[in-house]
């Protein structure tokens, strides 16, 4: 009885295991063994004692705080203009109107779409012999195409931003319009009863309720985006890079003496990324409460 | 202290008239029940007086001026939902006073009006609670505490009382009707119960299918119901044929005399007595039926017969300790000041 008793007990760990040691042996795997050689310790290069050297290296790089910069900036603005969009969209998205279907679909285009091809089609779109370009020369609102602002290779990182909105606006949008399509019109309502206006119901009704759902996916935005190197090393300028272009550059080098810097870089974005998010978050519960 | 007036108000969705040219006013101060099956527009006329539903035609006025193309938010007429709809991440006394809020008063203000507003709905001290930590009842008293402490021009009950149990139903009942009467804001509220509408309502709207019926006092739907169908909404199915000649009914079980001869013209009516006036046993020898006895129901504190009268189904009751078996025939008395006449059924 106590045996069976026990297997039950333990009946859920048991069937989480599998996918759970999967889990740990990639992630704080993957973890342990980079911070192990941020550490200096990377015994098939002989490199076996344990040293602060290379994050002092990394933090007295006068770049340093030049790539967090860009790195945090591009982060920062991808995450909250996709946010500002997304809510837009899922408010207009959430009415019925003719064609709000088709409108919903096309909405969602983007999500399965992969980063790289997003990126390709933002260079042919907003480079300077890019479509609109020659578009607005050929109606005659530009002289030349090369008259276009520079979008790509721009220090301000605008193409890097742009693929980011395009992709992530659909994933923010469609959880804030999961959520406020259960909320359902009733609080609006009955905020309008009570004499609040349109603003007032947006930001005192609709926000409050939202908001939990705009964190959590700002948040993941943020964390991806923020540690995600293939958009910039594609689209943007060699120097400053963002820190995830700087790791993976030190990582792929083939002198191997550079990886404990690349690692070194990747914990470092990590403990960041976790500071940063934790005060988002924080943050973000107390406008709920408040 | 507002005056509404329904013109004509009209709402179809499609080709169906959900509401159909409703014609009514509201005193200032009164409290009237809308009441009908579901599906009878009630709900439908309430948010177009709140102005979330625009009419398809007719004309709301709230002391003679119209409503139309004033916004929800500026008709000072607050809506209580069926469900509480407290702000989740509010506390209580920022639900109550998120009207206020709205309006831009000083917090002193608004913390002074939600205390005494909580008092005033039995629940003092509770302003830093949470709505999770509420019962059913405690949730819509704070729902009503928000409504009226905006002070509104009209105040509209949307089946205020369906989510509760019956004893918390009978509570708020009471605390409902007694705000009301303190502070005299003219209330409309929606019900399918027609004891709420009798407990609540100064007077009463009955709607079928879009269509206002009979607006009276409630008194009256008992004992002088317009037509058949109000009779039997208000659980009173003893009709019996006839033709009426003055003060008098010639039926197939006999002739019978009648008070309220006025109530319709001399010809072929419908006769009818509610259950608790028909008097078995005993009685004067006048106004005399044969009926047959269907089935009888000890209820406690009476006894309930179904009656077949001229192949109709009739239901009377009588003392606890009346004693029938199905299939006897009774000799009942139809007291002629509580015989009702209507106009037959198409």
């Amino acid at each position: 009885m106590q045996r069976l008793h026990l297997i039950e007990k333990l009946r859920v760990p048991l069937m989480l295991a599998p996918s759970l040691l999967i889990l740990t042996l990639l992630f704080v795997g993957g973890l342990v063994v980079g911070l192990g050689q941020s550490l200096g310790y990377m015994p098939v290069i002989g490199l076996n004692n344990f040293t602060l050297r290379h994050y002092v290296d990394v933090l007295t790089d006068n770049n340093f705080l030049q790539s967090l910069w860009v790195t945090f900036r591009i982060a920062f603005f991808s995450t909250l203009f996709s946010t500002v969009l997304a809510v837009a969209f899922a408010l207009i998205l959430r009415e019925t109107f003719v064609g709000s279907q088709l409108s919903t679909f096309m909405f969602q285009v983007p999500l399965p779409i992969p980063h790289l091809v997003a990126a390709n089609g933002i260079v042919l779109l907003v480079t300077q012999s890019g479509l609109i370009a020659r578009l607005l020369a050929t109606v005659g609102l530009l002289n030349s195409p090369s008259d276009f602002p520079v979008l790509v290779f721009d220090r301000a990182g605008i193409a890097i931003i742009l693929t980011y909105l395009w992709k992530e606006v659909p994933f923010i949008g469609l959880v804030v319009l999961a959520v406020l399509k259960s909320v359902g019109p009733e609080f609006e309502e009955l905020a309008r009863t009570l004499g609040a206006g349109r603003w007032q119901r947006f930001w005192f009704v609709l926000m409050p309720l939202i908001l939990p759902g705009i964190v959590s996916t700002s948040i993941i935005v943020f964390a991806f985006i923020f540690a995600s190197y293939e958009i910039p090393l594609l689209l943007g300028v060699r120097f400053p890079t963002t820190l995830p272009v700087w790791a993976f550059n030190n990582y792929r080098d083939p002198d191997l003496n550079l990886r404990p810097e690349a690692m070194a870089v990747s914990i470092i974005l990590t403990v960041i990324s976790i500071i940063l998010l934790v005060a988002y978050r924080r943050l973000a519960r107390y406008a709920v409460t408040a | 202290m507002t005056t509404v007036t329904l013109q004509h108000l009209t709402r179809r969705f499609g080709n169906v008239a959900a509401v159909n040219a409703l014609s009514l006013e509201i005193q200032s101060g009164e409290m009237v029940a809308f009441l009908g099956p579901s599906g009878c527009g009630k709900t439908t006329t309430l948010r177009m007086i709140v102005g979330l539903l625009l009419p398809s035609g007719g004309d709301i006025l709230f002391d003679g001026k119209s409503m139309l193309t004033v916004p929800t938010e500026k008709r000072g007429a607050v809506m209580v939902f069926q469900k509480h709809l407290l702000f989740p991440t509010l506390t209580i006394a920022q639900n109550v006073g998120f009207g206020l809020r709205m309006r831009g008063l000083p917090q002193n203000e608004i913390a002074a009006r939600v205390t005494e507003m909580l008092e005033l709905v039995h629940l003092p001290g509770f302003e830093n609670r949470r709505a999770h930590e509420l019962s059913g009842g405690q949730q819509q008293r704070v729902a009503l505490a928000r409504g009226l402490i905006i002070r509104p021009r009209v105040l509209l009950l949307d089946e205020p009382l369906a989510n509760l149990d019956a004893n918390l139903r009978l509570e708020m009942r009471e605390l409902i009707r007694s705000i009301q009467q303190e502070l005299k804001i003219t209330s409309i509220f929606v019900t399918h119960d027609q004891e709420e509408a009798v407990m609540l309502a100064d007077r009463v709207a009955l709607m079928f299918d879009g269509v206002l019926q009979q607006f009276d006092a409630p008194r009256v739907f008992y004992e002088r119901p317009l037509n058949a169908a109000i009779a039997r909404f208000y659980r009173s199915e003893n009709f019996l044929s006839g033709i009426k000649r003055g003060s008098q009914v010639e039926t197939a079980l006999g002739t019978l005399r009648v008070t309220s001869s006025d109530a319709q013209p001399d010809g072929p009516v419908l006769l009818t007595v509610r259950p608790e006036d028909v008097a078995i046993g005993a009685g004067p020898d006048n106004n005399r039926i044969t009926a047959k006895v269907t089935a009888v129901v000890y209820m406690g504190t009476h006894t309930q017969l179904q009656l077949n009268v001229d192949g109709r189904a009739w239901r009377a009751e009588g003392p606890a300790d009346f004693t029938a078996q199905p299939g006897d025939t009774l000799s009942v008395h139809l007291p002629d000041k509580r015989i009702w006449l209507l106009p037959t059924e198409s």
